[in-house]
């Protein structure tokens, strides 16, 4: 999330990221064998880099890895069948083409939603809403929920601080971290509602509530590249699932 | 007509055991000043929420008696047309009121004229306007987040003042802010009350305000005690009786045992007590 | 005691990355010390108070709490020797009752239980609290939570105080409050490191000023001397009083002017 969403993936119209990531969640289910979600995967990665967002494609590894890890076991490991020897080990060669197609799928979906979360420009977003007329109420709740998320952890990290400064130990015993949940997590969740309310006040005192027609500030350019990137991404996604559906 | 009328209102809120403001009488008209002032729980916050609507519409609890906000009760759901950006609410903790989703001080003021749908040139013109008047032309792309308590109540005030309301209520507005931003605002509302704005605002900073407001309001118990000019009311007993407080020259006069009328200011303490 | 002081800070250096915010920062503060911490915004005044409880560390100098380098404890090896107050302290609250959330910085200290009620009832009555002990902390007004967060700083009573705008949000009584108490342990040798725009309160319970500007210590005085004497820090109503009245070197607190000054209805006379 920022206000500089990236060199490249900044000039794209705000609906376009978000419909791309859609299509990548709808062809990563759709993906029959290890071939295609390895290819929808690695097609995912690279359009990310291009779009000068690599960082979100590194940073979906961490909670890719363990997850990788434990396909590899559940399927590759255990799993039944014809047996293929690598490096030493015997694996099932049926489980891990599973192994592979699961692991791309989720890597596919992890990679897009995070780049769609580092590069979502909120202001754009909201502009692009109210230059199309639509709903405000349903864009303001979309947005103010995501930004909520940054503001949550700061609230948990300030929360952490203060309970630390009073002595609470957060390291060592299971016992000792036990102990510790319930003075993070109470004031937290107090804290979320509160925010919740805070949004409420927000709204009735910024003439947000009943909004009619919101004037965009800054509203983004709509690219003819944009628009065919668009309809090809949605077209696409779609023919595949009435492919593999009926198909 | 008055642009805030209170007649025997009284507000209890959920699930209290007492009301929090009981049979007020209040009227505060266009092109003036009204001050609020009272110890802690005397109701100066709740008059504000009623005024404005969100007491009961937003904290829920029970009304009783006429509230006229410019001349509309501001509970009815219809008061939204009515009032919508001609009313400004500005609460005693600014982050409550932070649209949380700007990106940037410019587009946090710009946010309630784009909601109304104003034109762009006018929302910008306005805007900077506003930002000057609080002297934070510096923060407009900076992020909301990032700005310290005493720079985002002066963004809040700035996101109202945009607006040009007829109302102002403001509670508390000037408690983050050091003695400089203390007088830009005080000055600002003075401004407004000249342009022919009502401005109600609950405040503890006597001595930044005896100077600016018309009349000053001493609330105790959940009703207005005391009505009058505010340097009368200050020199009096009375003030300290209800629990609130007068100025800080005042206070030392009283605390050293004389009685009232006191003096308020530097000037008149140390012609009252110097050689 | 012999040296120890309650807080030392030498050459320190800090950066957030590549923003240097502190340059060669030192200060030295004795029992009983009262200082305010003043800057504009973003001078680093919250990052030396952090610095100060290890909640960060120097990348150059050193920082030395409570007789202890810094370097290598953290924030909750200095809980009882340093009582934090942050900005919207009441965020930290979490426990159904007052006496139980006060009573958790001891509890995590290991106190015997009958000395943490000894020691929670103690702060409560130095606050105006023992009414409210046994309510709940978010039952309770904003500025009335404030001081329960307040209390819960004071209460393992730490040699040094760091208190972040203690009086923000704050009505008058509980201002006054917090007055009395910074001035009641003061006395009894808690050092106050105290970051504040309440010029005001700062004078009436603080003695030294120390002024961040460009990443250092631009200056560093008595707070009265700097208080009028440029635009920035106006003095107060009652200090510029009692310059007036030829009082300078007077606490500016009514409490202690207010003897100073004979009331005569009509002319008033003045003994000093």
């Amino acid at each position: 999330m920022s206000p500089d969403p990236g060199p490249h993936v900044g000039r794209f119209h705000p609906f376009t990221p978000l419909v791309l990531t859609l299509c990548v969640a709808v062809l990563a289910v759709a993906a029959p064998g290890p071939k295609t979600a390895a290819a929808l995967y690695t097609t995912t990665v690279v359009a990310v880099f291009l779009g000068g967002v690599g960082r979100a494609a590194l940073r979906a590894l961490i909670p890719l890895a363990p997850l990788w890890f434990f396909l590899f076991l559940l399927h590759g490991v255990l799993g039944d069948g014809d047996q293929v020897v690598i490096l030493g080990l015997s694996l099932s060669r049926e489980g891990l083409a599973a192994a592979v197609t699961q692991a791309c799928r989720l890597g596919a979906i992890a990679t897009a939603s995070l780049t769609l979360y580092a590069s979502f420009s909120p202001a754009r977003f909201v502009d692009a809403v109210a230059d199309r007329g639509w709903s405000f109420s349903t864009a303001y709740l979309v947005v103010a929920t995501l930004l909520a998320l940054p503001r949550f952890r700061a609230r948990a990290l300030a929360i952490i601080d203060a309970q630390r400064s009073r002595g609470l130990r957060l390291r060592g015993s299971p016992l000792n971290r036990v102990r510790a949940i319930g003075p993070v997590t109470f004031p937290l969740l107090l804290g979320a509602l509160a925010e919740v309310d805070e949004r409420g006040y927000a709204l009735e005192t910024r003439c947000a509530s009943g909004v009619v027609h919101r004037t965009p500030l800054d509203p983004p350019l709509d690219r003819v590249g944009d628009r065919a990137i668009r309809w090809l991404a949605g077209a696409g996604a779609v023919a595949v699932l009435l492919w593999r559906v009926f198909g | 007509m008055s642009a805030l009328l209170f007649k025997g209102a009284g507000f209890t809120y959920p699930g209290a055991p007492s009301p929090a403001l009981r049979d007020c009488v209040l009227h505060a008209d266009a092109g003036s000043i009204t001050w609020l002032t009272g110890a802690l729980g005397a109701g100066t916050s709740t008059a504000l929420l009623l005024a404005a609507g969100l007491a009961p519409r937003h904290t829920g609890g029970e009304r009783t008696g006429t509230v006229l906000t410019l001349g509309v009760d501001p509970a009815l759901p219809s008061s939204g047309a009515a009032l919508g950006g001609r009313v400004a609410l500005v609460l005693p903790s600014p982050a409550t009121q932070l649209s949380g989703i700007a990106e940037t001080v410019f587009q946090e003021v710009a946010f309630a004229p784009a909601n109304l749908g104003w034109p762009r040139a006018r929302i910008t013109a306005r805007v900077s306007d506003a930002l000057t008047a609080l002297a934070i032309s510096h923060l407009a792309n900076r992020e909301p987040g990032t700005l310290s308590g005493g720079e985002m109540q002066r963004a809040v005030i700035a996101s109202m003042l945009v607006l040009e309301p007829d109302l102002w209520l403001l509670d508390e507005p000037t408690s983050a802010l050091d003695t400089a931003g203390r007088a830009l605002v005080h000055a600002l509302l003075r401004r407004e009350a000249v342009r022919g704005a009502a401005v109600v605002v609950a405040s503890e900073d006597t001595d930044g305000l005896h100077q600016v407001a018309d009349r000053l309001v001493v609330f105790a118990d959940g009703c207005p005690v005391l009505d009058g000019p505010p340097q009368e009311v200050l020199r009096g007993e009375r003030v300290w009786e209800a629990g609130a407080a007068s100025t800080a020259i005042a206070g030392l006069a009283r605390a050293a045992g004389n009685a009232a009328p006191r003096p308020l200011t530097v000037d008149e303490g140390v012609a009252r007590w110097a050689r | 005691m012999g040296t120890m002081k309650p807080l030392l800070m030498e050459g320190v250096h800090f950066a957030f990355g590549n923003a240097s915010v502190l340059e060669g920062v030192s200060l030295e503060m004795d029992a009983g010390a009262g200082v305010a911490l003043l800057g504009a915004n973003g001078a680093g005044k919250t990052t030396l108070t952090r610095l100060a409880m290890a909640l960060l560390h120097p990348d150059q100098g050193r920082v030395i709490t409570a007789g202890e380098p810094t370097a290598g404890r953290s924030p909750e090896d200095l809980a009882s020797a340093v009582g934090y107050l942050f900005q919207h302290p009441e965020a930290q609250l979490f426990a159904r009752t007052v006496r139980a959330e006060v009573g958790f910085g001891p509890e995590r200290l290991g106190w015997a239980t009958d000395r943490i009620g000894e020691a929670v009832d103690g702060v409560l009555l130095e606050l105006g609290l023992s009414t409210l002990a046994d309510h709940h902390p978010y039952d309770l007004p904003q500025p009335t939570r404030r001081l329960v967060a307040f209390a819960a700083a004071l209460v393992a009573r730490p040699q040094l105080l760091v208190l972040d705008e203690p009086t923000a949000g704050l009505d008058r009584a509980a201002r006054a409050r917090v007055a009395d108490v910074v001035l009641a342990r003061r006395a009894s040798g808690t050092a106050v490191l105290a970051v504040t725009h309440d010029l005001g309160f700062a004078a009436a319970v603080l003695d030294r000023a120390i002024v961040l500007a460009g990443r250092c210590i631009a200056q560093q005085l008595p707070l009265t001397e700097l208080l009028g004497d440029h635009p920035d820090f106006p003095a107060p109503p009652l200090l510029e009083l009692a310059r007036r009245l030829g009082l300078e070197g007077v606490r500016p607190a009514a409490a202690v002017l207010a003897p100073l000054l004979t009331s005569h209805p009509k002319t008033g006379t003045l003994e000093a």
